[in-house]
């Protein structure tokens, strides 16, 4: 019956498989960022959030965690910020 | 044959057993597996019935492409009325032992009944035999395993278990197979427990013939390359699901503190990385393994290093374990959550439940709702991993007053604690939300506040909507089989399209589960793994059988249909706190605290979410109160139910 | 024969997809008691362990056979079954000292490894390199055959003397 060299859509969407990339992590960003092969650290240029790298294989990195010091002190920062405003978010 | 594995009925009152073969016409409405359970289940189960009474039909599955050379078919589907929630009862699990159940000659057993003594099944290639399980009663779950192949001299014998959690009628106790596979949600090992039935063993070595050997193996090695090749996959078979709960954690997703946070901060100790380390230390650089037929290999085996378990073998810990032993109690030790982990499996109790439970009396103490006089002197405060693991085994060997409070489940656990408790419970329809936070994701709080069997990821979950996907890409996705032209939207923020994407994802996943496949190997974590367009060429090659893409989705809606009827036969409505599709208020009050900038002051918006469930009734075909329209039942070929064919 | 079937068991996650398509690929069905490959474990510790035919050099199995039904292919090198001079006595099933010689109870054959004609399957689906199909030179070569005839001599005597 199936026709072997149809391809699905899930099939195409492999090209798209971006190796070597990390996305930022915070919603509205979520920039690719492409970290030197084998770093530990790494900042995203948009939001300034930090995080720490893993690497799955040389050529997969992983976000292994939040530097704490730096994004607890965004988050704060940002906190405080929305306190102020309360609703701006819930709109 | 898949095609000719058969059916059996097992009354354990009377011990009858009843053995047919499955229909073709059924399977082409319900394909197998979970769908084919909900219309046992909806045609077996007495309206109103007592889910420990010996009339709620416990149904055990394999799917339509169990044990066929199709990739990781190794799940087991159990159903029945559940005892945690009043409504569908329903869980799934890996490991090995629905594939033996298929080469033993078997796709569903319906068991109905109550032994009056401890009993289990024995079935081996073809014939089933009730046998007595009296030394057999109060083994833990592995225990229970290898008591029972030595007393049947077979080493390859598989069992579905209960541990002493499903003997003492915890309410969300398990049904475990192997070291820790679990069916863990919904509490049908307490049902196991009910009908006083300890296990069931299967064993077979009967041919499965698969209808084009050649095709199907060609075509599995390249389905298992598009799933192996997916990033997501890649770090799962090195992390397991830990790395979703690290990932989560990372930008502020995990529930913690029962719900005071949306962050464990500092939980360095506890991510996957270090969770791997410790696996390595202990298990060697190969210490992955997976269930059947499967090249993810997401869990992960470990050895306990100090305490009092120092030594033991277990295998995980899976995202709720570091939910359930982590963030949720706040306690950030690695001994702690693996200790934990090996807990709950031995006991064979829903480590999500019990974590969330012993979360929300942690509040409930710090609140001064509990006080030391119900936790009789223990200090059940966050960070306290002691009173932490105290309170698992209180709860699974239900002691003392709270302990047996707490394993009733939460909503009976709320009216007997008093005061406002039961603001406090993070549940939807009496079943513990998943240890993630969904303030800032609308289309995962839609997914768990309209999830059939109670707060669950695993039902209808638009997971890769956190991916923030171009929208061309979410349209290509979302807009088979079936046509959608409605708005879609990359940001995972926004209420914006969510609706459809969670009404086709749950397409997608019943789908799965009645084709009896992981959910690894479809899209739910990856955009690029296999779905409805994928699936005709599995089917056809190994069974002869002929779908297409749009009737896979067809009968998913059949089936999840027949969910719907069941829970709004058993008393769903949808505005009711305890049984409808609605969430805790804090969703709604309390604005996030933690995380991603873009993630704080977060929370959930009443009227979106409402116009989002309307939304969502409407692609489904059902009324404003959620009820499945005549014409939609007919549609979908339903309006004659229960039509007990089976 | 150039090539060697090896089994690091280390790098087994006990998936059983070997014994799958194993069997799909001769059988045309899924069984594992109709694989050439069976995977052993030890769950209670996290062990499992690749079980295949060594294809000897000594090969207990072609020598117990009364009418000279296994020998060695030529171009491969495996010890093959030839089912038109079998008789079923299974007196190889009994000697295999690594239990690698199987019994069709529905045919009422023996059957064992073939290398799948020099396109092993189950090293194909194997991703973790747990099975590995590799060439050996010439002294690796020897040395996995002495290891054997060794191995299948001890066994021999073993089963002399027990
Ligand atoms: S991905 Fe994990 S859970 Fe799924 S079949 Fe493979 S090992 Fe089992
Ligand atoms: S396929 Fe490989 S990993 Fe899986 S059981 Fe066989 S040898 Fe082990
Ligand atoms: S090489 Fe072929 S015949 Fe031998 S065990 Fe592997 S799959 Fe079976
Ligand atoms: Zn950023």
């Amino acid at each position: 019956m199936a026709d072997k060299e149809r391809v699905s859509s899930s099939e195409s969407l492999r090209s798209t498989r971006t190796f070597g990339k990390v996305r930022c992590h915070n919603p509205s960003c979520m920039g690719r960022i492409t970290p030197p092969p084998g770093s530990k650290q790494i900042t995203c240029p948009t939001c300034g959030m930090t995080y720490r790298l893993f690497w799955v294989t040389p050529e997969l990195p992983r976000i292994r965690g939040p530097v704490w010091d730096v994004n607890r002190k965004l988050a704060q920062e940002t906190l405080a910020k929305k306190l102020e405003t309360p609703d701006s978010d819930s709109k | 044959m898949a095609l000719d594995r058969k059916i059996a009925y097992i009354n354990l009152t009377t011990g009858d057993v009843e053995i047919k073969p499955i229909p073709l016409e059924m399977r082409k409405k319900f394909i197998g597996g979970r769908g084919m359970d909900a219309y046992l289940l909806y045609n077996h189960a007495p309206e109103g019935c007592d889910p420990l009474g010996p009339e709620n039909p416990l149904i055990v599955s394999g799917g339509l492409l169990t044990a066929t050379c199709a990739s990781a078919t190794a799940r087991t589907h159990v159903m029945a009325k559940s005892p945690l929630t009043g409504l569908l009862g329903s869980c799934n699990m890996g490991g090995f032992f629905a594939p033996e159940m298929a080469w033993a000659g078997f796709h569903h057993l319906v068991i109905t009944g109550r032994a009056d003594k401890p009993v289990y099944l024995w079935i081996h290639n073809g014939e089933i035999e009730i046998r007595d399980a009296g030394r057999l009663w109060g083994k833990n779950s592995t225990d229970t395993q290898w008591a029972i192949r030595d007393e049947l001299d077979d080493e390859e014998v598989k069992s579905m278990v209960i541990g002493q959690a499903g003997e003492n009628l915890v309410t969300y106790a398990c049904v475990m197979t192997g070291i820790k596979n679990a069916g863990g949600r919904t509490g049908l090992g307490c049902v196991m427990g009910a009908k006083n039935l300890k296990a069931v063993a299967v064993r077979g070595t009967m041919d499965i013939k698969i209808a084009h050997p050649v095709d199907a193996l060609e075509h599995n090695k390249k389905f298992i390359d598009q799933i192996t090749g997916a990033k997501v996959n890649q770090i799962q078979g090195a992390l397991g699901t830990p790395f979703i709960w690290g990932a989560t954690n990372c930008w502020g997703g995990v529930r913690t503190r029962n719900f005071q946070y949306n962050q464990m901060e500092y939980a360095d100790e506890i991510e996957p990385e270090a969770i791997d380390d410790y696996a390595a230390e202990t298990m060697g650089p190969h210490h992955m393994t997976g269930c059947f037929g499967c090249q993810v290999h997401c869990r992960a085996q470990y050895k306990i290093q100090s305490g009092l378990y120092k030594g033991k073998y277990d295998e995980g810990p899976e995202y709720t374990s570091l939910g359930a032993f982590g963030a949720e109690p706040d306690c950030k030790s690695i001994e702690t959550v693996l200790t934990g982990n090996h807990l709950v499996n031995q006991y064979g109790v829903d480590n999500l439940e019990i974590g969330s439970m012993i979360a929300w009396a942690m509040e409930l103490y710090e609140l001064g709702i509990l006080t030391s006089k119900e936790t009789e002197g223990l200090d059940l405060r966050f960070g306290n991993d002691e009173a932490l693991l105290q309170m698992v085994h209180n709860i699974c060997t239900r002691t003392g007053w709270l302990g047996n409070v707490l394993a009733d489940g939460g909503i009976p656990a709320a009216e007997k604690i008093g005061k406002n408790a039961f603001d406090y419970l993070i549940q939807v329809k009496g079943m513990n939300n998943l240890h993630s936070d969904e303030r800032a994701t609308p289309g995962l709080a839609l997914n768990i506040a309209t999830a059939s069997r109670g707060s669950d990821h695993l039902r209808s979950r638009p997971a890769i909507d956190l991916y923030h996907l171009p929208e061309p890409v979410l349209r290509k996705i979302y807009s088979s089989p079936v046509p959608y032209e409605g708005p879609l939207s990359s940001e995972h923020t926004e209420y914006i399209g969510k609706p459809w994407q969670v009404f086709w994802q749950e397409n997608v996943y019943m789908a799965v589960d009645c084709l009896g496949i992981c959910k690894y190997h479809t899209v739910f974590l990856g955009a690029t793994l296999p779905n409805f367009e994928d699936w005709p060429e599995v089917i056809y090659y190994n069974t002869g059988l002929e779908f297409t893409p749009k009737e896979i989705w067809d009968a998913a809606e059949r089936c999840n249909n027949l969910e719907r009827l069941f829970n709004l036969r058993e008393g769903l409505t949808r505005n009711d706190p305890k049984k409808g599709d609605t969430l805790n208020h804090r969703y709604f009050d309390e604005p996030c605290r933690r995380g991603a900038p873009d993630v704080i002051g977060k929370r959930i918006d009443r009227d979106k979410f409402n116009v989002m469930i309307d939304e969502f009734y409407e692609h489904h075909g059902w009324d404003q109160d959620g009820v499945p329209t005549t014409e939609t039942l007919k549609r979908l070929g339903l309006e004659k139910e229960p039509t007990r064919l089976l | 024969m150039d090539k060697f079937l090896t089994v690091d068991a280390d790098k087994c996650t006990g998936c059983r997809l070997c014994e799958q398509v194993c069997s799909v690929m001769h059988e045309g069905v899924s069984n594992p008691a109709k694989s050439r490959i069976q995977v052993i474990k030890w769950e209670q510790e996290g062990i499992y362990i690749p079980v295949i035919c060594k294809q000897c050099e000594d090969a207990p199995c072609m020598n117990v056979c009364p009418v000279r039904a296994i020998s060695r292919d030529p171009e491969f090198g495996f010890v093959k079954v030839d089912h038109e001079v079998c008789i079923g006595c299974r007196s190889c099933v009994g000697i295999c000292p690594f239990g690698a010689m199987g019994y069709n109870g529905d045919t009422h054959q023996v059957f064992k490894c073939d290398l799948c004609g020099g396109d092993p399957q189950c090293v194909r689906f194997c991703e973790v390199n747990a099975l590995e199909y590799v060439s050996a030179n010439r002294v690796t070569s020897q040395k996995k055959r002495k290891g054997a005839a060794r191995q299948s001599a001890a066994e021999r005597q073993a089963v002399a003397l027990g």
